[in-house]
């Protein structure tokens, strides 16, 4: 089970590309993508999902071009769209019906697979009722139950935890963490909590470029040493924040209690503290706008 | 005063924008190309204005009137299609609710619709009225271009019309009922009775009274110029024609008194009436106001009620996965033509009992040409149905969901499209049930390649088109000009008796089988984009 991005671009306009040779080997285990917003995530995972072509370069699946045979992929391939609709008449057990048929799977199967992922998703008891009168959360639910429905070996999930309640998203997190064991997971997103507990893998993109790809304890060793914890007036934290890069702000009653990732100590009473992936990132990207703008 | 400013300030901005919005996309490229053929057709001669068999001398008078009536005939129908989505696109960019949140009042709003429709047709308008310059300048039978004789019927008498269609356009949008297929399908036939009202009422001498469109304007004024007795007068309007008119006779022009002008200017108070009224009706984006949430979600199926529903959950650990015996994927096209057709008519009410009623008559009319007329309703009656075929995806946003399944354009495609047919087939069933009867079998042949013809034009259109309007306009078009008026060349239902002795069947066959290619070609781009 491989799956290989070899130097795929996406060009939408003569001066715009939403990716730029991007490569990429993905194995069985969940890949966090991690950038900004335009970072170009979206367009790759629909050139993955087999939407969208890529301009140069190719996806291979088990070593078959997905552009010449997208069907080897579509497969095996469930796909959560960061924007997607639903037929608004058909109640929710209609709808994975429906899209249950157009994957192919048999309807004995289809049956028992719409009855577990309905549960899954807790939407057991609205089965019966239409999804126009679901709210967006629902809706997205609804999203995750049909990329799940033929028991994919790859799952592209984009921003699948947008609209759903801190509960819904745990629940979520656990269950593609679950699932991930025999499978390649692309999960996209911008809130690095989501992936963090999760991910076996992270690659963060910027500017349609791939910055990072490894192990989160291979990002964290980057930022080793790099982050540090300090108090600050209320006053200069507008200076501060010119200066530094920090990653989080708490106010306090004794001033702001800010982290700072930086390579050298930035001032007095500053104390080092143990990196989270969120100052990897921030400390990638930071890095990658430096020396763009050099 | 300052209140004044702000508001024309925001109707400017409204009108600005949208007219913008509109002007960037291909469709407006697309509809001042339809402008600029009819402008060609008009100096090329290949569209003519007789009265009799003669015609005006192209001076700047006939030219005008001939481009005036040009844009009140097609453009009133043609332009209304193109005017008529300016709050649907605020409704499905959800533009609508964000504007709905601020303290603009509805009635400006809709003032500001209207005008942005008005802009867009009176930019069609100045292309047909340049045409007429180059026409006059082209034919050189009269090289004194009079401007005010050129350009006052376009003010006078196309302008005033262009504001009453922009005005419906809107209320037909903000009226539920009309938003949909059935406004668009409904407008043409409004449109075909307003139009020849003038006419009928013109026996009476009351026509100026109805005359929105502003034809008998010109008529009655090149009928005294053509000195032709009242018994012997005819007038026509024509596309394609290649025999010329006979004699020419020369005509200078409307006389435009206060009283023609103000009966025309008159009709621009209509217009804003109509838009008071559509202001009136406009639900200012409130989806608890839509008649058709309202049939999707009734109280007891809000979110909220739902959320309520749902059992307590306690645990963030959801239950676990079987995990699928046979993950290889199965061609299950029974499967997929049961959902599809299932999809189509879902939430359809009493749509099967007039349709039932109308295979009833079908089979129990003894009448052929009786029979071909129920038919051609009985075929009419899915027009909503068949018109979302090959647009759903995009409509409803599951293209990246249907298009990232196995085989979409060998799988699905042909679902949908059999689907279509299968809708068809039993529409029709009393008609071909009768043939089949009584051993008529190549009019068997003829009604199922009408049955082929019809779902294969929808999926045509639609995949291509996006948007089912297209087929909706066509569809109707072509059926009211064929079917309806027995029109043998244009019968591609097979319903006219005797038609399955000619070769009209066939072409229908062969334009079907074409169609069909260029369906799967309009997927194949979509899929590749």
């Amino acid at each position: 089970m491989k799956l290989a991005i070899d130097g795929v671009s996406k060009q939408y306009a003569k001066n715009l590309w939403g990716l730029r040779d991007l490569r990429l080997e993905l194995g069985p285990g969940v890949v966090g993508l991690l950038g900004p917003n335009g970072a170009g995530k979206s367009t790759l995972m629909r050139i993955i999902a087999t939407v969208t072509r890529a301009t140069e370069g190719r996806v291979l699946w088990n070593d078959h071009d997905i552009a010449r045979s997208p069907d080897t992929l579509r497969a095996v391939l469930g796909y959560l769209p960061q924007d997607f609709g639903v037929y608004p008449h058909l109640t929710a057990i209609e709808f994975l019906e429906y899209m249950a048929a157009v994957k192919g799977l048999d309807a004995r199967s289809a049956r028992q697979r719409i009855d577990e992922l309905l549960a899954v998703v807790n939407l057991a008891e609205a089965r019966d009722r239409s999804l126009g009168g679901f709210s967006g959360g629902m809706k997205q639910r609804v999203g995750i139950a049909q990329a799940l429905l033929n028991d994919p070996e790859v799952l592209i999930v984009d921003e699948p935890t947008a609209g759903l309640d801190p509960e819904e998203r745990a629940r979520f997190r656990n269950l593609l963490s679950e699932l991930s064991g025999e499978r390649i997971v692309i999960f996209s997103t911008h809130i690095v909590s989501d992936i963090e507990a999760i991910a076996t893998d992270i690659a963060i993109l910027s500017g349609g470029r791939l910055l990072a790809h490894g192990a989160p304890e291979d990002l964290l060793r980057a930022v080793e040493g790099k982050v540090w914890e300090l108090v600050i007036p209320s006053a200069e934290m507008s200076a501060a924040k010119q200066q530094f890069l920090i990653s989080t702000s708490v106010r306090r009653t004794d001033g702001v209690h800010v982290r700072i990732v930086a390579a050298e100590n930035p001032g007095a009473g500053a104390v080092p503290a143990t990196p989270t992936l969120e100052d990897a990132y921030l400390h990638c990207i930071s890095n990658q706008r430096t020396s763009a703008a050099q | 005063m300052s209140k004044t400013n702000d508001r024309i300030r925001i109707l400017y901005h409204l009108a600005r924008a949208d007219f913008l919005e509109r002007v960037r996309r291909y469709s407006f490229v697309l509809t001042m190309g339809i402008s600029i053929y009819l402008g060609y057709a008009a100096t090329t001669g290949q569209l003519e204005m007789r009265v009799g068999d003669s015609r005006g001398v192209f001076n700047s008078a006939w030219i005008g009137g001939l481009m005036a009536l040009v844009c009140s005939t097609f453009l009133s129908l043609a332009g209304f299609y193109v005017v008529k989505n300016t709050i649907e696109r605020d409704r499905l960019t959800r533009v609508g609710e964000i504007l709905a949140s601020t303290p603009m009042s509805k009635t400006l709003y809709v003032m500001g619709k209207v005008l942005s429709n008005f802009l867009v047709l009176a930019a069609m308008v100045v292309i047909l009225a340049i045409s007429g310059i180059i026409m006059q300048v082209w034919h050189a039978e009269a090289p004194r271009v009079d401007l005010w004789k050129l350009l006052g019927p376009f003010l006078l008498i196309v302008l005033p019309a262009m504001a009453l269609v922009a005005a419906v356009a809107v209320l037909f949008e903000t009226i539920p009922g009309l938003r949909g297929g059935f406004g668009n399908v409904l407008y043409f036939f409004v449109w075909s009775v307003a139009l020849a009202t003038p006419i009928i009422a013109s026996e009476n001498n009351r026509s100026s009274l109805f005359d929105w469109a502003g034809l008998s304007v010109i008529w009655s004024s090149i009928g005294s110029a053509a000195k032709l007795p009242a018994n012997q007068f005819s007038f026509s309007l024509s596309i394609g024609n290649q025999a010329h008119a006979g004699s020419t006779f020369q005509w200078n022009g409307v006389q435009w008194t206060p009283e023609l002008i103000f009966a025309r200017l008159s009709w621009i108070a209509v217009a804003l009436a109509l838009a008071l009224l559509a202001a009136l009706l406009f639900d200012r984006f409130d989806p608890s106001k839509e008649r058709s949430q309202r049939a999707i979600s009734t109280p007891a199926d809000s979110p909220v009620e739902l959320a309520e529903n749902l059992p307590p959950r306690t645990s963030v650990h959801a239950p676990p996965l079987t995990q699928l015996a046979n993950r290889q994927s199965h061609f299950r096209f029974g499967a997929i033509l049961l959902a599809e057709l299932r999809l189509m008519l879902k939430g359809q009410k009493w749509w099967y009992a007039v349709a039932a009623g109308f295979i009833v008559a079908c089979a129990a009319t003894p009448s052929a040409s009786g029979r071909g007329m129920l038919l051609a309703c009985a075929w009419f009656w899915p027009v909503l149905i068949w018109s979302k075929m090959g647009v759903r995806e995009t409509r409803d946003q599951t293209s990246q969901l249907i298009f990232s399944a196995p085989h979409p354009i060998a799988r699905q495609l042909p679902a949908v499209w059999l689907a279509g047919v299968g809708l068809a087939l039993l529409t029709g069933s009393g008609f071909g049930g009768r043939l089949l009867f009584t051993g008529n079998w190549r009019g068997l042949l003829a009604w199922l390649i009408g049955a082929l013809f019809i779902p294969t034009l929808a999926l045509t259109l639609g995949v291509w088109s996006g948007s089912s309007k297209l087929f909706e306009i066509v569809y109707t078009l072509l059926w009211y000009v064929g079917p309806m008026h027995a029109t043998l060349q244009l019968d591609f239902m097979g319903s006219a008796p005797g038609i399955e002795s000619t070769r009209v069947p066939a072409f229908y066959l062969a334009c079907a089988a074409a169609m069909a290619a260029i369906a799967i070609l309009g997927r194949k781009r979509q899929l590749q984009t």
